[in-house]
């Protein structure tokens, strides 16, 4: 476990923009408890500074998972955010998209949002941006990217992709042994 | 009259010539030494000094002894100023002080010469001047490769321009010549430093160019660090990874991190184009308001 260096916490701030915008302050500075960012074999954990203090005493190779996994630094150097980031994205997202009922399971396998299935949708989404989904109950599904801007979203025929599918809910049954 | 008794007594006063060893002791008589490999009696050397000191000297005075003898069997040459026994070379043999001299690595050519077995010409200093009728050195001072020394007349080849200038030409070709030569030299000097590490010359040249590189890089004033990455720049070996301490203060961190964080959204907002209906939108509502 240690802490990123600058070129690793600008790519992670480069990519939580896109989702969050500006609204990474609320990550940084919070008001409850003081918070941060660790990098353990990889994968970044964002963790109260409590917790990461109690975590120095374990060795890092025993160490497998603290806090919460926002996504992990590939090999050439990108990162990659993982579903369970998704309590913070939603929390703070810029722009959403809700999937009627009939879309929810769709996505859920891990498919791109059609444009049959939205229900609603943010204004002034522009293209390739960062959007949270939700199901019409306001309950996060997973993240994606916007395949067209707002406008555009609406020129396009039913079946076309609206959303690419980058994270969902699934995962966690999917993926259960890779993600944390 | 017997004389037995005053002969015993002069003997007895002299040590014996004859020494006695069960390993007889090796002699280098260039060297003047002499080594006895015989064990040394322990029990003597261990007892009090006296005892000690005593054995030392005679095992010393044998050997000395023993030296002399063999000093007395050398032919001996007669002088004026005395006798001389003249040693033989000395067969023992002394490390070297200093390492064995490297030998001097071949030149480009003398691999070639080697391969074609061209043996070097011994060519004299001085070489007859035709022209002059004189002798006069190869080259250095008045030497007949000298430009002092050119002919007062150039016939121009046939098929170069008549009025360029053929003193300059000539001047050109030395010059050129002699850079040409001191590009080789330059080469071979490289070449053999590359060897002498083991290395090919190629990847020599390569890594002195990446370290070349690496200062170039450090010499901005923030130690590159903001420096822009070059395409297909190599990764530096060798450079330790230093990182932010694991526990810190965490107002530190914090203001480290809304640094990059400012940094980052000033990039995002400034590539981000304007959004001609959210604008519209920003002034129709303002628009109603002021109504």
């Amino acid at each position: 476990m240690r802490p990123l260096t600058d070129d690793e916490t600008k790519v992670l701030f480069e990519k939580l923009t896109k989702y969050i915008g500006r609204n990474i302050v609320h990550l940084i500075d919070r008001p409850d408890e003081p918070y941060c960012f660790r990098l353990q074999k990889d994968r970044v954990y964002y963790v109260s500074e409590d917790i990461m203090r109690k975590a120095t005493a374990i060795k890092r190779q025993n160490l497998i998972s603290l806090g919460v996994c926002f996504g992990k630094f590939t090999k050439t150097g990108k990162f990659r955010l993982h579903i369970t980031a998704l309590p913070y994205l939603a929390q703070y997202a810029k722009f959403k998209v809700w999937v009627k009922p009939n879309g929810e399971m769709p996505f859920l396998y891990g498919n791109h949002v059609v444009k049959a299935h939205i229900g609603r949708v943010t204004e002034d989404i522009p293209e390739h941006q960062g959007v949270v989904i939700y199901n019409m109950a306001d309950v996060p599904l997973g993240f994606g990217v916007s395949a067209r801007s707002t406008v555009d979203m609406r020129k396009i025929d039913p079946t076309g992709i609206a959303v690419f599918h980058q994270a969902d809910n699934g995962e966690y049954l999917r993926e259960e042994d890779t993600l944390f | 009259m017997d004389v037995t008794g005053i002969l015993d007594e002069h003997k007895s006063r002299f040590k014996s010539v004859q020494v006695d060893r069960l390993i007889p002791p090796e002699i280098d008589l260039g060297m003047l030494a002499s080594f006895d490999i015989n064990m040394i009696n322990d029990a003597k050397l261990k007892a009090n000094q006296n005892t000690r000191d005593t054995y030392l000297k005679e095992l010393s005075r044998e050997g000395a002894q023993l030296l002399i003898n063999e000093i007395f069997s050398l032919p001996t040459t007669v002088d004026d100023d005395g006798i001389y026994a003249s040693l033989p070379k000395a067969t023992t043999v002394l490390p070297r002080e200093k390492p064995v001299p490297k030998e001097k690595l071949l030149t480009r050519w003398e691999k070639f010469a080697k391969i074609k077995n061209i043996q070097k010409r011994k060519k004299s200093r001085m070489a007859f001047d035709e022209e002059q009728g004189e002798w006069r050195p190869r080259y250095g001072f008045k030497g007949i490769n000298n430009d002092d020394q050119k002919p007062w007349l150039i016939e121009v080849p046939g098929n170069a321009d008549p009025y360029a200038d053929q003193y300059q030409a000539r001047r050109q070709e030395k010059k050129e010549r002699v850079e040409k030569n001191k590009r080789r030299q330059q080469r071979n000097a490289e070449e053999g430093v590359a060897t002498e590490k083991g290395l090919k010359p190629q990847e020599m040249r390569k890594r002195e160019l990446q370290k070349a590189l690496v200062m170039s890089k450090g010499s901005t004033a923030s130690l590159g660090k903001f420096d822009e990455k070059l395409k297909g720049e190599p990764k530096i070996k060798g450079l330790k990874r230093k990182f932010d301490p694991l526990v810190s203060t965490v107002d530190k961190e914090k203001s480290k991190n809304m640094d990059i964080l400012n940094r980052v959204a000033k990039k995002e907002s400034s590539a981000t184009v304007l959004n001609v209906r959210k604008a519209q939108r920003a002034i129709n509502n303002s628009k109603r308001k002021q109504k």
